[in-house]
Parts: structure tokens; C-alpha cells; sequence
């Protein structure tokens, strides 16, 4: 029965103890984004996209490929200006004239889809510290901050002298994210940070992504092809399609509309196509779980409850 | 931001023009150039204004297209109108300023010049627009294939344009991609003096040339792993083929071409 009234829990709104840091909301308005105006390729990848991101929660960003998600995202810290609408940072336009853009991108720290993109450093440890090093801080403060963010991503020390270009795709990735990290951002924007590793460093870069949202209390929005991942991590679930935000919810309502899901190229959890067979097949389980030890349970409760034979 | 050039700015429609051979293209686009110089007066310039218009509306391309490779050589344009109105020398003489004359001879030179290079651009924009960067190549390789027996490398030639054709795109999107992730991290390409300015570009070069030999090597393995070696008996997968438009496309050519010759004989 405890599962039944879990599936109504509310989209969390920050951690307790960070309430102050409720200054670092972002909010999209109305924003639309066209690719190559005015020319023959013209792409509208949003289209008319609403949405507010208030500090402390955890989320998911899903969709097909080319729904808009990447576009999406690098507005959230002013790489690319709206065609259409606006984008607040804690109320205020930061588009407007006097608004200290790079400031922000230090505040709302975004890692790209693929990190070997932005290596460039003799070192690992030289390579993290240019964020920080942009901020103004001086070569020793970057390289305290840099070696916390590397540890923080699970980076062995004895690979900070390496160069970055001698690392596996793994590696480069967490040393990207480090590199974001060591700014301090509020917010943390990662695009599909486990694309292309094994499931083993997948978990461990999701989990420590987790724990960086547990310990420092920052907003993190994570995009990703996996709805397992999102079930599993996520409190809030954004649907894209087609340039549209399709759905906005807590990620077990949104699994619940998976008929819906699969015409955009998605799907729910493998686990909530078992539950809703098993349902139909007569077995009071709740449909709704998303992860595989709540199947677990609600499957084991509901064969006790039928008092079929275990 | 950086997309938004585009090289090769080919438009796609499917109209006639599109679907011609690139040779037949080519061979248009040099025939008008050709009689744009050939023609001296109104008559003749009615001629080739018409040809060029009917040509615009074959092709199906918005006029806006047509137009935007003419921002390019304003300036150009302004000077050479300006030069050669105030330097010509001439009989009738229309206004004076210590070395500076405006003559009537200046005016219809610079009236000619300035309708020619326009011409010329709308023209061979025209041929850009309805030809892939790659068909105009394969029609290039063709139409200097004979070249081949003076030992020039015609194919390896076109090879190497093409596939620096269908890289620049691709470097484009990269640098776009790069500048962006570093901005991300608080970098910044505009701020401070040049040598200031030459630092801040490390942190997008060193990627960028990374990437770009890393693509071109794995282009090179690609190729060898499929056995490719150019030159002699290569076939191609789509040969370029003369087709019945072609021909009538010619058989235009060759009248228009005939009544260019025949102005400029007449001193029209
Ligand atoms: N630089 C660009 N120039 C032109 N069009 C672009 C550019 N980047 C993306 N697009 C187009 O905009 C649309 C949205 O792209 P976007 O990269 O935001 O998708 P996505 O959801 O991130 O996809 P993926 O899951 O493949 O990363 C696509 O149709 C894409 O072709
Ligand atoms: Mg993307």
C-alpha cells in the first residue's frame, strides 16, 4: 500500500538549508529558436517553449533526436540568443544590455555532448583550472578548486599530470565536467554526459552527478536518451518534441502516458511495460513504479496479498 | 553563428536549371559572361537582361538569393563606378574640378562596367545556387579532362577540391562547437589587445587542428580500407550523362551565343 501514495509525491522544490540559493532560478519565456534565418535550411528547433527551472531540483531532459534538446539548453546560459522570448536568471533579462553574461555562464555551468571538444591543455589538472582562471581566481585558488572537482568526478590523482589527449572517452568526460564543475557553478547543465561509455562508468558518473546535487545542493539538468537513467534519478521530467515541450512532470506520471510516449520515438522503462502486462494479466501490481526494486516489491506484495504461491 | 556563412550556397528547388548537367551549367554560366562583354549598348544589354531573367525564373530561386551575392561587391562596385566617372577622359566635358572630370564618355564607361559586374555575379551566383559544390566539381574534373594528356592530375585535382569543399562545412560547425564550450567555461574571444587576443584563440585552435587531423585521418583509413586509388579507369557510381535537356539547353546556348556575336558585329 505505501507505494500507492508515493506515486503523488510533488515535484521537490529545493533541499532545505539551501533556501538562500533560490537565487539561481531560470526561467524561459515564451522562447522560440530558429537554426540559419533566412536562408533555405531555416530549422525552427523551439517553438514557443515556457518553462522555470527553480534552484535544488534535479531535471531530466528527454526527446528524439533533433527535438530541440541541445538547442534548449545552451540558452539556459546565454550561448545562443532567443529568435523569440525571453530568459530570466533570477528575474532579470539576460539579454539586457547591462547584464554581466560571463558571470552567469559561471553560475550556470553547461558541459557539451561531447567533451573532446574542449580540451586543449598540456595537463589535466591545467585543463580544469581554466574555467576558475577565467573567473579571476589566481593559479593556486584554480588548482584547489580544480582538484576538488576532478576528486568529486571520480578522477584518479595520479592521472591530474596526464595529458588529456592520452585519456579513454571516460576519462575525458569526467575531466569536462570537472572543468565545469571547478567554476562553482548554481546550476550544473550536462548534455547526454554518458553517451558512448560502458554502463559501469555510465552508473558511476550518474551516481556522482547524484551526489553532487545531494551535497552541494545545485540545480542539475541532465539530458539523455535513457529513461531508465531518468526514472532513477530525475525528479522532474521534461518531454521535447519537435521543438515543443510535450510533458512536464514528475517522471512516473509521465511514464503513465508511455502510449503516448512511443509515437515521438521514446518509450517508458522497460519495467513499466512488465507492470502494465502483469496488470493485465489480472496481477494487482502498480503499474506505476519505475525503478526495478519498487517492481520488485509492489510484485512481491501483490502475489502475498493474492496468496498465490511464491 | 558560424553556419549562418554558407559556402557553396546551393538552393535547392528541383527546377529545370537544377537538373541540368553542371557541365552544360558551367559551359551557360561562361558563354553569358562572355556575351556580357561582347554587348556594347541598350539593345544588346535588353538582350542578356532578358536571357539572365528568364534563367532567374527557371530556377525557381527566390530573388533574395539571387541578390544577396551582390552585397559582396558593393563597394567594389561603388569604386569602379567612381573612378571611372571622374577619370575618363573626354570630348564632352559635363562638370570640372581641378583634376576631377565628369564626362559624358566617363558616365556610359561606368554605366557598362558597373552593368557588367553585376552581370557576371548574379550569373555565376546563379550557377552556385542550382549546383552542388560536388556536381560542380565532377563537371569540372570532365570538362578539363582532357588536360590528362599534358600529365596534369585532373582527378586527384577535383578529389582534393571536393573533399576540402565538404570539409569546410563541417570545420565550420566544429569551430562553432568549440567556441561555444569554451565560452561556457568563462573564455573569452574579444576582449583585450591583439597579442591578448592571439592567446585567447589556444584554447580553440589546439581542438580545432585535433579534430581536423583526427577527421582527416580517419577519411584517409576510410578510403584505403575501401581500396581507393584515383586516375586511370576509375568509374564513377553517378557518371555525369548529357541528357535531352541538355541538348536543348545547348542548342539555346548556341543561339544565344550566335546573337551575342551577331551585336557585336553589328556594333550594338
Ligand atoms: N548549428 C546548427 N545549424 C543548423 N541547424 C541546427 C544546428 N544545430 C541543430 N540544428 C537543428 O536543430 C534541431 C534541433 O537540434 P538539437 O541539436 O537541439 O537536437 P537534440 O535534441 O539535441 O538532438 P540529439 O539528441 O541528437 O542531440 C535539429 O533539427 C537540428 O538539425
Ligand atoms: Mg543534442
Amino acid at each position: 500500500m505505501s507505494i500507492m501514495k508515493e506515486t503523488k509525491e510533488p515535484v521537490p522544490a529545493g533541499k532545505p538549508g539551501v533556501e538562500e540559493a533560490s537565487a539561481g532560478t531560470l526561467e524561459l519565456k515564451d522562447v522560440s529558436y530558429v537554426y540559419s534565418e533566412g536562408t533555405a535550411y531555416e530549422i525552427r528547433a523551439l517553438d514557443h517553449i515556457s518553462l522555470t527551472m527553480p534552484s535544488g531540483q534535479f531535471i531530466g531532459i528527454i526527446g528524439h533526436t533533433g527535438s530541440g534538446k541541445s538547442t534548449l539548453i545552451q540558452h539556459l546560459n546565454a550561448l545562443i540568443r532567443p529568435t523569440e522570448g525571453q530568459v530570466l536568471y533570477n528575474g532579470q533579462d539576460i539579454w539586457a544590455d547591462d547584464f554581466d553574461r560571463k558571470e552567469l555562464r559561471g553560475q550556470v555551468g553547461l558541459v557539451f555532448q561531447y567533451p573532446e571538444h574542449q580540451l586543449f591543455e598540456n595537463d589535466v589538472l591545467s585543463d580544469v583550472c581554466f574555467g576558475p582562471m577565467n573567473q579571476g581566481l589566481s593559479r593556486e585558488e584554480a588548482e584547489e578548486q580544480a582538484k576538488k572537482a576532478l576528486l568529486q568526478v571520480g578522477f584518479k590523482e595520479k592521472n591530474f599530470k596526464k595529458s588529456p589527449f592520452e585519456l579513454s572517452g571516460g576519462q575525458k568526460k569526467r575531466v569536462a565536467i570537472a572543468g565545469v564543475l571547478a567554476m562553482n557553478p548554481r546550476v550544473l547543465v550536462l548534455d547526454e554526459p554518458t553517451a558512448g561509455l560502458d554502463p559501469k562508468g555510465r552508473d558511476e558518473i550518474l551516481d556522482q552527478i547524484a551526489g553532487l546535487h545531494e551535497e552541494r545542493g545545485i540545480t542539475i539538468v541532465l539530458v539523455s536518451h535513457s529513461m531508465e537513467d531518468m526514472a532513477r534519478y530525475a525528479s522532474r521530467l521534461i518531454v521535447m518534441d519537435h521543438g515543443k515541450v510535450a510533458f512536464d512532470d514528475v517522471p512516473k506520471e509521465v511514464f503513465s502516458h508511455y502510449k503516448e510516449l512511443e509515437p515521438m520515438g521514446l518509450a517508458a522503462p522497460q519495467i513499466t511495460y512488465i507492470m502494465q502486462t502483469l496488470k493485465e494479466r489480472g496481477l494487482p501490481v502498480d503499474e506505476r513504479v519505475t525503478t526495478l526494486p519498487e517492481a520488485r516489491d509492489s510484485i512481491l506484495a501483490a502475489l502475498r496479498t493474492r496468496g498465490g504461491a511464491l | 553563428m558560424i553556419r549562418d556563412i554558407t559556402l557553396g550556397q546551393y538552393y535547392p528547388s528541383g527546377s529545370v536549371l537544377h537538373r541540368l548537367d553542371p557541365r552544360t551549367k558551367f559551359i551557360g554560366t561562361l558563354i553569358f559572361i562572355v556575351s556580357v562583354f561582347l554587348f556594347r549598348r541598350v539593345p544588346g544589354y535588353a538582350v542578356a537582361t532578358l536571357f539572365l531573367g528568364a534563367m532567374i525564373v527557371i530556377s525557381r530561386v527566390p530573388v533574395k538569393f539571387i541578390f544577396k551575392g551582390l552585397k559582396a561587391i558593393f563597394v567594389i562596385l561603388l569604386f569602379t563606378a567612381a573612378f571611372n566617372i571622374l577619370l575618363t577622359p573626354g570630348e564632352t566635358v559635363l562638370w570640372k574640378w581641378k583634376f576631377l572630370t565628369v564626362t559624358k564618355e566617363g558616365l556610359v564607361l561606368a554605366a557598362r562596367m558597373a552593368v557588367r559586374l553585376v552581370y557576371l555575379v548574379i550569373g555565376s551566383s546563379l550557377m552556385t545556387l542550382t549546383t552542388t559544390p560536388n556536381q560542380l566539381t565532377d563537371g569540372l574534373e570532365r570538362l578539363l579532362r582532357p588536360l590528362n594528356r599534358i600529365h596534369v592530375p585532373v582527378h586527384e585535382i577535383s578529389m582534393m577540391m571536393s573533399i576540402a569543399l565538404r570539409f569546410i562545412p563541417i570545420l565550420l560547425e566544429e569551430t562553432d562547437k568549440i567556441m561555444k564550450a569554451q565560452i561556457a567555461r568563462g573564455a573569452d574571444f574579444e576582449k583585450g589587445n591583439i597579442i591578448q587576443k592571439a592567446k585567447n584563440m589556444v584554447p580553440l585552435l589546439v581542438p580545432l587542428f585535433i579534430s581536423a587531423f583526427r577527421r582527416a585521418n580517419d577519411l584517409a583509413m576510410a578510403m584505403e580500407a575501401r581500396c581507393y586509388h584515383g586516375g586511370d579507369h576509375r568509374t564513377q557510381m553517378k557518371p555525369l550523362k548529357y541528357s535531352r535537356l541538355d541538348v536543348i539547353a545547348y542548342v539555346i546556348l548556341a543561339a544565344y551565343l550566335a546573337v551575342a556575336i551577331l551585336f557585336r558585329v553589328l556594333g550594338l
